[in-house]
């Protein structure tokens, strides 16, 4: 009986590996059989000592060797600079949307509209207004990630239980502070997942911003890459925005946690 | 035999206590666009003096739960006032508390962090405010329970939390929506019990709401009796039953059955 709780609680700890480990494995096969002709689908060992080579940088010279460093801070700071000014647009905007009937009526319609066109409709007028560089990335991310933190924060405030806010003001609670008391808490649940869906989007919508000629960054790496047939760093470029989208969202999550009680107690 | 409806009261005299809330002839329509409008509450008018237990009992539908709300100042009344000691009663506040129905704890605090909610910004040190919570959290009996989070504790239990933090601001008075409805019977007894037991160590006022014959012939010094809607006092019955009133007592059920007569006849 403990033999199996031990065992239970072991596969539970290592479940959400399982299926990276499965397409390792398939990728491993296709390559070692010879279905994936080397042109098409690199050899993972060939993936990894192109990966060693751009993460720690090496002896032969290469267009790629040790630029992992920069390319990363590069993409950082364009992710949190957009992603940053979704949240201070989206909560705020959001949370008044949900609760004030005059702000939904204002802003339903024409953000409703916005959320339709695709993201990459903007790519060209952004070039044009804001040039090739940092600020047409960010504009990108933050408009797109703008969207879920905002629609998420709008129905978490408007889906707060009334009850709640009369308990609320019948124990002496005023507007404002019944805002950061109650309204905010209550709709955290609601918060978080616009908060994560809006961070996934700016990884996603940072390679866009990035293929427009940049010179550094994971998405201009993926252009350069290829641009010289380079489809090793391509698949790199790949597994590192896979890995560092989900480690910002683990750290989303444990930020968030740590900062409010609703977040820790309620999700 | 005639139920003994009006015994001298024993246990406590009410009638000289000052008068604490005035409901003066509310009145509450809901009008909608288009169908023009309904009739919630009609020239409802009662007093009730400092420590008094009332209860409103009504069948479901009567306005009652409405009656509450405009007492509490979530809404206001289409005419009428509320008053409360001889000032008009605005908007709501911790000296008329009430207990809903429904769960309407903070899901994220724990049952102390709940309880002590309402304490934020009153000029009381740190250590004053921990006492009073100690204190309710014993009084309502979930000192052990103090950690828990409003999802980890029963339905009864989060009822005793509602009232422990409406208690703790000590309120004029305490205004009680069905507060008990949604509990088991044994559960309800045992909230009952309690709730007596509080209100004679700390002689609230209290108005309660509720459907139930059994517990309003249980817990009133007065039972207001709300007519079909539109909710209208029909009748007012003093019970002057002492207390503890024993459920298996002869006087209590010849009280119960008499009101369930009223009840049938409306």
């Amino acid at each position: 009986m403990i033999r199996r709780i031990v065992v239970m609680t072991q596969l539970h700890r290592w479940l959400n590996w399982l299926l990276p480990g499965l397409f390792f494995l398939i990728w491993l096969g296709v390559c070692e059989t010879g279905i994936a002709p080397p042109y098409l689908l690199p050899h993972p060992k060939n993936v990894l000592a192109t990966a060693s080579s751009y993460i720690f940088g090496d002896a032969a010279p290469s267009a790629f060797a040790g630029r992992f460093c920069a390319d990363v801070t590069a993409s950082g700071v364009r992710v949190l600079l957009g992603f940053g000014l979704a949240v201070a647009a989206g909560i705020p905007l959001g949370v008044l949307s949900g609760r004030l009937a005059l702000v939904n009526r204002l802003l339903s319609t024409t953000i409703n509209a916005l959320r339709a066109v695709p993201g990459i409709s903007w790519l060209p007028l952004a070039m044009v207004w804001f040039g090739i560089g940092i600020k047409t990335t960010v504009f990108l991310v933050a408009l797109a990630a703008f969207f879920p933190v905002y629609l998420n924060a709008e129905a978490g405030a408007r889906q707060v239980n009334p009850t709640l806010l009369q308990a609320g003001a019948m124990m002496g609670v005023r507007r404002l502070r019944g805002t950061f008391a109650i309204l905010l808490p209550a709709a955290m649940p609601n918060i978080i997942t616009g908060l994560r869906l809006g961070l996934g989007i700016s990884w996603a919508y940072l390679v866009l911003g990035e293929l427009t000629g940049v010179p550094n960054g994971l998405g201009a790496l993926i252009m350069d890459a290829r641009m010289l047939g380079r489809i090793d760093i391509i698949v790199v470029g790949i597994i590192m925005i896979a890995l560092i989208g989900r480690l910002c969202d683990v750290g989303l999550h444990q930020l968030l946690c740590i900062s409010f009680k609703s977040a820790r107690r309620m999700s | 035999m005639k139920p003994r409806l009006e015994i001298v009261s024993t246990d406590r005299q009410t009638t000289a206590s000052p008068v604490v809330l005035d409901v003066d002839q509310v009145s509450k329509r809901f009008s909608f666009a288009g169908s023009g409008g309904i009739s919630v509450l009609e020239e409802i008018g009662f007093r009730v003096r400092r420590g008094e237990l009332i209860c409103i009992l009504g069948p479901s539908g009567c306005g009652k739960s409405t009656l509450l709300k405009i007492l509490a100042g979530f809404m206001p009344p289409s005419t009428g006032a509320v008053r409360l000691n001889g000032k008009p009663a605005g908007r709501p506040g911790p000296e008329r508390c009430v207990v809903f129905q429904e769960d309407a704890l903070f899901a994220w605090l724990t049952v102390r962090e709940n309880i002590a909610f309402g304490l934020r910004g009153r000029a009381m040190t740190r250590r004053e405010k921990e006492r009073a919570v100690d204190r309710f959290l014993s009084l309502v009996g979930l000192a052990d329970f103090a950690d828990y989070l409003p999802a980890e504790i029963s339905g009864g239990m989060k009822q005793r939390v509602s009232l422990a933090r409406v208690l703790i601001l000590r309120p004029e008075i305490l205004l009680m929506d069905e507060p008990f409805a949604a509990l088991d019977a044994q559960t309800r007894e045992e909230m009952q019990d309690l709730l007596l037991r509080l209100w004679s160590e700390l002689s609230h006022t209290i108005v309660f709401v509720t459907h139930d014959v059994g517990e309003a012939a249980l817990l009133a010094d007065r039972v207001l009796l709300f007519d079909r809607a539109p909710g209208r006092i029909k009748e007012e019955i003093r019970i002057t039953l002492a207390r503890p009133r024993g459920k298996t007592e002869a006087d209590y059920y010849a009280l119960c059955r008499s009101i369930t007569a009223k009840i049938k006849a409306l």
